[in-house]
């Protein structure tokens, strides 16, 4: 930041500092900082304080790391991770790669009702997260869901979606994707949009085709914004929460038990908000060290 | 999915934030109830659904009989109301007068927060042997002081569809071990295609119901896991063999159940007495073809009931006006006219006996075939076995249900994996396994 030079305080008479202009930015600036002490970094600090306690029947007594040792011994912490890390690994990519394909669709000049297709590409970010999950689950739906009906149609038995293992995870991944491709693709459309004409006109004159200049032009141009766009998917993927609380309450057998699900669990049906603020702190953690890695990345030049 | 685990999260870290601020949660021990106070001034009280609505009627009449005193019911709605309790009773503020706790997570309320409800037993006390015994034992401690007082049972039978029987040519009625039915519903299934249950599996199937029938909970009265226990491999074992006869409709949740009675999947359903009220509401074109039976017992002579849901109500320590509180709460729960009025218009069954005691329950029911089936539930409320709950009852109940979930879903065998659930239980919270 450029530092500004101090503006001259006029010293009247015995005034002394009565009036010091850079003390006014402070005053504008309390109420936000207040808020922002309140409601952020006091209920930080206070649960961070809470994780070096137990509460049982009532009483807190303090454990020191324990509830840190506890998250390594505890295999639903691993279960839960792993179901994250699981749906991240096949989600995130499908995602992206459908967001830039319709991203790319939707950037061409001779495609009519554009904006109509964009809205509506768009749309499904803008519906709550409770909404489409229970619609979803009403799709799902093993006898009678509309999905199972249309695959009955082309002779595919009925799919038991939501109590199945492997297909409440599909389920889930199905449910992320169709809500969160639209915001993605309009971040990487606007990163389409700065890809200078220039760039392409210089590959037209080279004599790349359709394929190679996507490829070799387009997709490199695109590089900050899709490092931006699979680390917030990422970051959403590990604190998944609603669509797996309305699906499947985290089932069968734990298959879609998040760790954001586990916190809830932990701290509001069994009231261990200890060890909850401990997975909640756990999660700070991962997410911070993502973030750095996004840091890294973007910093490194091709 | 970003915004809402957010909150979840900042949820979290406020309420470490207001527990921290009182010092671990709960507050004073509250204070003790008078029972014969002079009640004045304002109360508010929370509940929902039709729990608000009978409760907004009983007011109106203990405003009318109480001059002097206003009593506001809130309906706060159901899917936040635990979270707005537990936050309440962590932080020691924010909490009206009175409030509402479903049985099955009664417990919970009363081993984490033991100084967050007030004892009722100096209003109520004497008048332990005119409730439920059940009811009165999931809102006590282990020292037997009443924190949450019975309102409604969650008295079990068996409600079926008397026209599958007639058609398979089968009389349930003769149907005296759950054996017998297992038979039964297979003749069933072979006469006329209909499965014998439907239930949602991934939640436990009934698996704590049915082992509530032969008076076991998750753990003894020691405290110490009884999840492995013969009775409890008894239990899925049975399930287990039902699913394999293919007599178990695997079913998604309470929308799922409702649906799968409303289209006649199944010929039974094992349920409480509020599933009356869900027919009648959800499938009135059903009247006229089911009937009540009690449970089929494990063993002939057998225990012919057991529980689910039903709630009760139960005075904050910090409530502000805890002898009015009491008051009301008295007069809504241990009053026969107002317990039976309950029944009448909202379909809360009583966890008062005396009420039971009404000509209301020798009334026929029109939606049954003019049978008097709440005469059925009404002699089965005084012996629904009692059991033991634990602080670590929630996490149980999880454990058990992907148990349940693996031995009839996934074909494991049901002594190894409720063996493993123990040890997984026993692992997370340092308790023992019971040795049989």
């Amino acid at each position: 930041m450029a530092s500004i030079p101090a503006p001259v305080s006029r010293r009247g008479r015995g005034a002394g500092r009565r009036w010091r202009p850079q003390r006014a930015g402070l005053w504008f600036v309390l109420p936000a900082a207040a808020l922002l002490g309140i409601f952020f970094a006091y209920p930080l600090i206070a649960s961070l304080w809470q994780s070096f306690f137990q509460t049982a029947g009532g009483e807190s007594t303090f454990v020191g790391v324990e509830q840190y040792i506890r998250l390594f011994r505890d295999p639903l912490v691993g279960k839960s991770l792993l179901n994250a890390g699981i749906i991240l690994v096949l989600q995130v990519p499908l995602m992206i790669a459908l967001a830039v394909g319709l991203a790319y669709l939707l950037n061409q000049s001779w495609l009519r009702f554009r904006s109509g297709f964009r809205l509506l590409t768009f749309l499904p970010a803008v519906t709550t997260l409770v909404a489409y999950s229970v619609v979803f689950r009403v799709l799902l739906t093993t006898d009678g869901g509309a999905v199972n009906q249309i695959i009955g149609v082309f002779g595919i038995a009925p799919v038991d979606w939501l109590n199945n293992e492997w297909w409440a995870k599909v389920a889930v991944i199905a449910a992320i994707t169709w809500r969160w491709t639209g915001y993605n693709m309009v971040i990487i459309l606007a990163g389409l949009q700065a890809v200078p004409a220039e760039l392409y006109e210089a590959a037209r004159i080279d004599g790349a085709g359709k394929w190679q200049t996507f490829w070799h032009v387009v997709l490199p141009q695109l590089r900050p914004v899709l490092i931006f766009t699979s680390v917030t998917s990422t970051i959403g993927a590990l604190q998944l929460f609603d669509e797996n609380y309305i699906l499947t309450q985290g089932g069968p057998n734990d298959a879609t038990l998040t760790p954001v699900l586990y916190l809830y669990k932990v701290g509001f049906r069994q009231f261990d908000f200890g060890y909850a603020s401990a997975i909640a702190w756990m999660l700070v953690v991962l997410t911070a060290v993502i973030a750095v890695i996004q840091f890294r990345i973007m910093r490194e030049k091709p | 999915m970003k915004m809402r685990s957010a909150i979840a999260l900042g949820a979290v870290l406020t309420l470490s934030l207001s527990g921290c601020a009182m010092g671990g949660g709960g507050g004073s021990a509250g204070a003790t109830l008078n029972a014969d106070a002079e009640v004045s001034g304002e109360i508010t009280v929370w509940s929902w659904d039709v729990g608000a609505t009978a409760l907004t009627r009983i007011a109106e009449s203990f405003q009318a009989e109480h001059p002097g005193t206003t009593v506001k019911v809130v309906d706060v709605g159901y899917d936040n109301a635990y979270d707005k309790i537990s936050v309440g009773l962590q932080a020691g503020t924010g909490l009206p007068d009175v409030i509402t706790i479903e049985s099955d997570a009664a417990p919970g309320y009363v081993t984490q927060f033991p100084k967050g409800l007030t004892d009722l037993t100096p209003v109520l006390g004497d008048q332990k042997a005119d409730f439920d015994p059940f009811k009165w034992s999931v809102g006590s401690n282990d020292e037997g002081a009443l924190r949450i007082a019975p309102w409604d049972s969650g008295t079990v039978a068996l409600f079926y569809r008397t026209d599958y029987a007639e058609a398979a040519g089968v009389d349930l009625s003769t149907a005296e071990t759950w054996d017998d039915l297992i038979a039964l519903g297979k003749t069933i299934k072979d006469k006329t295609g209909h499965t014998l249950l439907s239930t949602d599996l991934s939640t436990g199937g009934g698996f704590q119901m049915y082992l509530q029938q032969l008076g076991q909970g998750l753990f003894n009265a020691e405290g110490e896991i009884t999840i492995d226990s013969p009775e409890a491999v008894r239990v899925l074992t049975m399930m287990t063999e039902m699913n394999a006869a293919g007599l178990i409709k695997n079913v998604r949740g309470w929308d799922g159940r409702v649906t799968s009675a409303k289209d006649g999947d199944s010929a039974v359903t094992p349920e409480a007495v509020w599933w009356i009220g869900t027919l009648q509401g959800d499938a009135p074109e059903l009247a006229g073809s089911y009937g009540v039976l009690p449970l089929p017992a494990f063993d002939a002579g057998g225990v012919r009931t057991s529980n689910s849901g039903g709630s009760g109500l139960a005075i904050p320590t910090q409530a502000k006006n805890p002898d009015l509180a009491a008051a009301f709460v008295t007069y809504a729960l241990a009053d026969t006219d107002n317990q039976v009025s309950m029944m009448k218009e909202e379909g809360l069954f009583p966890a008062y006996l005396p009420a039971l005691q009404s000509d209301y329950f020798q009334q026929p029911v029109e939606y049954f075939g003019g049978e008097p089936v709440y005469e059925t539930f009404a002699e089965l409320t005084a012996q629904i076995p009692p059991i033991v709950y634990t602080s670590d009852s929630a996490q149980a109940t999880d454990i058990v249900a992907n148990a349940v979930t693996a031995a009839v879903l996934n074909g494991a065998d049901p002594k190894s994996v409720l063996a493993d659930a123990a040890q997984q239980l026993a692992t997370a919270t340092g308790r023992e396994i019971a040795q049989p």
